[in-house]
């Protein structure tokens, strides 16, 4: 056993040694470590570099609050994380562990010049630096600055594992499971609540598990510990350790980040490394305690030099011992304790130098006894030592007068400046903070949340007030849910109460310009760049905190703020609270991406739709593209055919004989009831009335401002009944602006909507042969052109299957689309492929969609329209039924600017050039030789390669398009400016006879 | 932690809406009393109706039962007018049910399903899609999502269970 | 995450169901051919963005389906209110918490 750890003592487990390794040596720990208290137990203190001038740096703390034992872990590829906090990771085996910001190694690192050249780096190094000469800038500051930046490396590969996420009710969340938390969660649970218990920790008990000497209801400490979690457990309360409170959102939603695995020697493969639980709680009971803050003096960030808190949990929690010889400065008699127990444990205590004038009388009484030097009115100066702290310098204090110091030599050095309220997630509801003049400290104000704050972390000290503080919070939450519940608060014997001074940095006789006395560890950020940012104009904390990048750290300032906030209030000649307190802001500790993420990565990254054809298009080897939620075929290529060459081909077969195409994501509005005709004549442009069943109609949606926002045929099926189709991407919006409509403007008409896009499967047949492929499919009737016309609507039965068969085209041939109920479309897709085979039926994807339609100079709502484009301007005026006398955005078509001249109007646009196809998006100038910045007349919308046309088309929005017909523009694209002719947008077929055959 | 998912098979699905005077009539026509409260459920054999919306109700019943349910309804239209529309192919039903059943549906469902009593349903939320949540027993759920949402819907559910049988 | 009492379904539930729809009590002119071009701007883009108690429109779009109104406190983002679509604007609540 190494020379540090105690045989028997602390809760790791001695019969369970743990292998890892440490910037590549090998260390042998406990089960129930963490790597900072392995290492301690190894005589290590040296953990890390600090981020500006690379000062070898140790463990401070002994929790989530640590700002300079930051490490990088591995668990092979991929699984690698920096700025793991050493004092937070549990050791499990094999862990690969290294520390951070040296180059070569961790004693000597070629970065600590940045050390000598301290003088340098004042706060606002970086304003004052980087200036000028501009030029700079790009080239030479910002590579610079990039490099050194950043702390640890972040991982190269992706990351392998899994990330889960939960949602959880509960009527009381408890934050934190010291004893505060234990006894609000045990009130609220015998009063039946269901109760969620968290804590960050490896196990329940915060403070009680560094302090066993305490007696609660007749019981040591543990013992109750023990039997509190037993009576937890058994009151259904969910208990989660490895948890922390990341964040408190609206209405007491919490968010919670859960460690399920990096503890695990060798985790389930199928395990999710972490859990996000997004809980919301009826009432919130914060029972986070408090972080000792660090005292400022010069040296005191040297390796061995940690909070006395610290030391102690390291005693009882791992029996390690942080030193043999220690040194105690303090402003607080939480401290004494932690020299009694250590002193105890036989630790030699050098010297406990106390800030005040007048320690407690028993507190000098109990070090006398031990033998322990108690300097009272004291002052440390300075430590020295490399690697490690050697020795401490203290002086005496008499009137503000600083005295002549003496070293006293340690092998570690106790501090604690008193303690800080943990407010972060109450300030995170926007509570508000009080100054406590007294206490020096900030205590929890007003919240609009239903939510308590207990114990230390509104300023109780002693275990006796916390207790009886955490069972009046939970029979509280109880009484405000309306359960009856009996307080008891706990009897406690062996208390160690206190209270302590706040300082700002300690005095000393050095000159203040060379004292490298730092309140933020991981910025470093010392109290002479707070002073100087203050000298320098800035007066809000606000300002000191960017200046100087104070609180700026991955730890966010747990340790630093309220000793900035004194330093720089000190300057100013104000109060604390005059200054302010900088915002507390979600996540408490840094938190994986993963986490965040949750589900939604890989295949699972967004939600993906697929149609009753998509098996069959990914069998027929078809390339998908994204619309909307949905993944459709874009095209289908033979082998050794590139995309152009598959469309060319599939758009070619159509117009030559017949194509398939899925057309099931279309949204499909069922609009029923006796209304539905009036309905239907207030919603879209068209007139509706005269529209006998059984015919179709091209429908037009404005929106209330006389934008195009979708459309889509329309089929009367009954006087009654009429089956809309939207666009794929519009089905959600139009059925959602339907009922509004419906709900809130028209409530007295009888007509329902249902949306039955997911009802249906479509089959697009087009070609001048789909009739002749459908015909035999189809039972009991005439399909002719005489019998069932273009824009036609019928119920029938297509291959055995009962379908809705509508005739209609978005390519210019003769089309049919057959509905089908979903579960059907394969059959019915096989059936029509089946007939087809003596036609050469194509099945084509979306790209050729665009390109047939594009041909015929059919716009694609949202591509050639972009929510500032009317009816006229797209050439759709035809669309309006001109007598109705309202329809939705009717009365916009005759605003003032809807009618004025330059409007931007769709037309057709021909290259000169015939094999140039023009970039959508590309803009269109009148004159290129004109200098920049040059007018633009409008934008390309739609471009292809047009295989039918053997050349390439474009569809195009220009100011006063319509009557710019023939004439010429030019489009500059990357390398040169291309010619275009103004056309219609008809370019095949334009009196549409191919659609009547 | 056991909890099984399994794809029920096809039923005939209605959405019925109707409102006023109507509802008693098509109650009539069905052969019970339209819930009036929206999560509410009735049943009368293997029809069950469930209550989503003021107006808005769903129906499900063996495919058997299709061409009976159109035409009772049929029969009234004129003097209670409403809006049946055949939804039978637009979702897939699975049957989520064990111990871990509530567990694994918190893993997409905002909801606290402690306040979904057994009997009850409503549609709500799992991951991004809108699903018809049933709650047939303590343990047992199902939940009915649109088509196309289906693959990612159960998809998720896998990786839960993979979760739970992890123990973790 | 805000919870939002849908009167509908007359049960407080999380906003991931619920979909946000402007501004509440803006009625649809009952003939728009008769407003001028000035009324019918203001009706279609002049809207309160009120820092404080606001009168909205919600859906319960992933729930019962219906749009209802609130009255929403734009500052605190608490809801002072929910009620159904078509009742008249209800006066703000007296007894609102100053905080």
């Amino acid at each position: 056993m190494s020379r540090y750890r105690i045989p028997g003592k602390g809760r790791v487990d001695h019969a369970a040694p743990v292998r890892f390794s440490f910037d590549g040596r090998s260390y042998m720990g406990l089960r129930g470590d963490t790597v900072a208290s392995a290492l301690l137990a190894n005589g290590v203190h040296l953990m890390g570099r600090s981020f500006k001038y690379h000062r070898p740096r140790g463990a401070v703390t002994a929790g989530s609050e640590e700002p300079n034992a930051l490490i990088g872990t591995s668990r092979g590829k991929g699984r690698a994380e920096p700025n793991t906090r050493a004092t937070m990771q549990e050791l499990r085996a094999g862990l690969v562990a290294e520390s951070q910001n040296r180059w070569p190694g961790l004693g000597f690192d070629a970065g600590a010049v940045n050390d000598l050249l301290y003088p340098l780096f004042s706060a606002g190094f970086y304003y004052k630096t980087f200036m000028w000469p501009r030029a700079f800038w790009d080239r030479l500051y910002e590579p610079v600055i990039r490099a050194a930046a950043g702390l640890g490396r972040a991982p190269g590969e992706p990351d392998p594992d899994r990330y889960a996420s939960r949602y959880l009710h509960a009527d009381l969340l408890v934050v934190g499971a010291g004893p505060a938390g234990l006894a609000a969660a045990r009130a609220a649970a015998r009063a039946g609540l269901r109760v969620t218990l968290v804590d960050e920790h490896a196990e329940m008990g915060g403070a009680l598990l560094s302090d066993p000497g305490v007696v609660i209801e007749g019981r040591p400490a543990w013992d109750w510990l023990a039997a509190v979690l037993e009576e937890l457990r058994g009151l259904g309360v969910r208990l989660m350790c490895r948890t922390t409170a990341i964040g408190y959102y609206h209405q007491n939603m919490i968010g919670l980040c859960e460690r399920l695995t990096d503890h695990l020697d060798s985790p389930p493969e199928t395990a999710p490394r972490e859990r996000l639980w997004r809980v919301r709680a009826a009432r919130v009971v914060l029972a986070q305690g408090a972080i000792e803050k660090p005292l400022v003096f010069d040296g005191n960030d040297r390796p061995g030099v940690m909070l006395a808190g610290a030391a102690q949990t390291y005693l009882h929690r791992f029996g390690v011992l942080v030193g043999r010889r220690a040194a105690v400065v303090t402003a607080h008699d939480s401290a004494y304790f932690a020299a009694f127990d250590l002193a105890d444990a036989g630790v030699r205590i050098a010297v406990l130098v106390d800030t005040r004038d007048a320690p407690p009388a028993d507190l000098l009484d109990q070090a006398r006894r031990r033998g322990i030097e108690v300097l009272a009115g004291h002052s440390v100066t300075a430590t020295a030592g490399r690697l490690r702290i050697r020795s401490v310098r203290v002086n005496r204090v008499r009137d503000g007068q600083v005295a002549g110091g003496r070293a006293i030599a340690c092998d570690c050095l106790l501090m604690s400046g008193g303690w800080t309220p943990s407010l972060h997630l109450f300030s995170h509801t926007k509570g508000s903070l009080i100054w406590d003049a007294a206490a020096q400290t900030y205590l929890p104000g007003e919240t609009i949340e239903d939510c308590h704050v207990a114990g230390a972390g509104r300023g109780l000290w002693g275990y006796g007030a916390v207790l009886a503080d955490g069972d009046a919070a939970g029979v509280a939450a109880a009484s405000a849910l309306g359960r009856a519940a009996a307080g008891a608060a706990p009897a406690v014997a062996h208390d160690r109460t206190g209270s302590g001074e706040a300082q700002r940095e300690l005095p000393s006789d050095m000159a203040p310009s060379l004292a490298r006395a730092f309140v933020d560890f991981q910025n470093d950020v010392t109290a002479k760049d707070i002073r100087l940012a203050v000298r320098e104009g800035m007066k809000s904390i606000e300002h000191v905190k960017r200046y100087t990048t104070t609180g700026m750290a991955t730890d966010q300032g747990k340790l630093s703020n309220i000793n900035g906030l004194m330093i720089a209030a000190d300057m100013l000649g104000k109060a604390p609270p005059q200054v302010g307190l900088t915002t507390f802001r979600p996540p408490y500790t840094p938190t994986t991406f993963g986490a965040l993420a949750g589900y939604h990565r890989g295949s699972h990254f967004e939600l993906t739709r697929k149609t009753p054809i998509d098996a069959w298009a990914e069998e027929r080897g078809a390339v998908f593209e994204p619309v909307a939620q949905w993944r459709r075929a874009w095209y289908f290529p033979r082998p050794g055919e590139d995309m152009e060459a598959a469309v060319a081909r599939e758009c070619l077969a159509t117009r030559a004989s017949v194509g398939i195409f899925d057309a099931s994501t279309l949204g499909k509005i069922e609009v029923a009831g006796p209304d539905a005709v009036e309905f239907m004549n207030r919603m879209y442009t068209n007139p509706w009335s005269k529209l006998a069943p059984g015919r179709t109609r091209y429908g037009l949606l404005l929106g209330e401002d006389g934008f195009i926002r979708d459309d889509g045929v329309i089929g009367r099926l009954a006087d009654d009944l009429f089956h809309v189709t939207t666009t794929t991407g519009g089905a959600a919006r139009v059925l959602t602006m339907m009922e509004d409509y419906l709900q809130t403007e028209w409530p007295d008409l009888r007509v329902w909507l249902t949306s039955t896009t997911e009802h249906w499967a479509v089959a697009a047949l087009n070609g001048p042969n789909a009739r002749k492929v459908l015909e035999p499919l189809v039972e009991g009737l005439d399909i002719s052109n005489d019998a069932f016309p273009h824009m036609s609507v019928t119920e029938c039965r297509v291959a055995g299957i009962p379908a809705r068969l509508f005739r209609l085209s978005f390519t210019g041939e003769l089309g049919f689309e057959i509905n089908v109920p979903a579960r059907h479309g394969p059959d019915l897709w096989r059936a029509l492929m089946a007939a087809g085979a003596a036609h050469d039926i194509c099945p084509y994807g979306t790209e050729t969609m665009h390109v047939l339609r594009a041909e015929k100079g059919f716009i694609i709502v949202g591509q050639d329209t972009d929510g500032t484009v009317t009816p006229a301007d797209a050439g759709l005026g035809w669309a309006i039924g001109k007598a109705k006398p309202d329809f939705v955005g009717k009365r916009s078509l005759s605003r003032p600017d809807m009618v004025a001249p330059g409007r931007k109007q769709l037309v057709g646009l021909l290259t000169e050039d015939g094999a140039v196809r023009l970039e959508e998006g590309a803009q269109i100038v009148d004159d290129p030789a004109r200098p920049l910045p040059m007018r633009m007349v409008g934008h390309v919308t739609s471009s292809y390669r047009s295989a039918t046309l053997g050349r390439s088309i474009a569809m195009a929005l220009i100011e006063n398009g319509h009557s710019r017909m023939g004439e010429l523009v030019h489009v500059p694209m990357p390398g040169r400016t291309h010619r275009a002719r103004i056309t219609g947008t008809a370019f095949y077929d334009p009196d549409g006879a191919r659609m009547k055959l | 932690m056991q909890v099984t998912v399994e794809e029920l098979a096809p039923v005939a699905r209605f959405s019925l809406r109707v409102r006023d005077k109507g509802v008693a009539a098509v109650g009539k026509a069905l052969g019970l009393t339209l819930p009036g409260r929206i999560g509410e459920r009735a049943d009368r054999g293997d029809l069950a109706v469930l209550c989503l919306g003021p107006d808005e109700w769903l129906l499900t019943a063996p495919e058997e039962a299709r061409a009976g349910i159109v035409a009772d309804l049929a029969g009234i239209y004129a003097r209670a007018p409403h809006s049946l529309t055949d939804i039978s192919h637009r979702e897939v039903g699975f049957r989520i049910s064990g111990p871990a059943a509530a567990t694994l549906l918190s893993m997409g469902c905002p909801r606290d399903l402690d306040r979904l009593a057994p009997g009850r349903g409503v549609r709500t939320l799992f991951d991004s899609a809108s699903v018809i949540l049933w709650r047939d027993g303590p343990d047992m759920f199902r939940m009915d999502v649109w088509r196309s949402f289906a693959p990612h819907v159960r998809s998720l559910l896998e990786i839960g269970q993979q979760e739970l049988a992890a123990g973790l | 995450m805000l919870l939002i009492h849908c009167p509908y379904c007359d049960e407080t539930l999380p906003e991931a169901e619920f979909a946000y729809a402007g501004e509440a009590h803006i009625a649809r002119p009952a003939d728009p051919m008769a407003t001028s071009d000035e009324e019918w701007r203001d009706y279609l883009f002049i809207r309160t963005n009120a820092r404080g108690p606001h009168y909205e429109r919600w859906r319960h779009v992933h729930g019962c389906g219906r749009f209802f109104n609130a009255l929403r406190d734009t500052v605190s983002d608490r809801f002072l209110m929910t009620y159904k679509a078509g009742v008249p604007r209800p006066d703000l609540p007296a007894t609102e918490d100053a905080q």
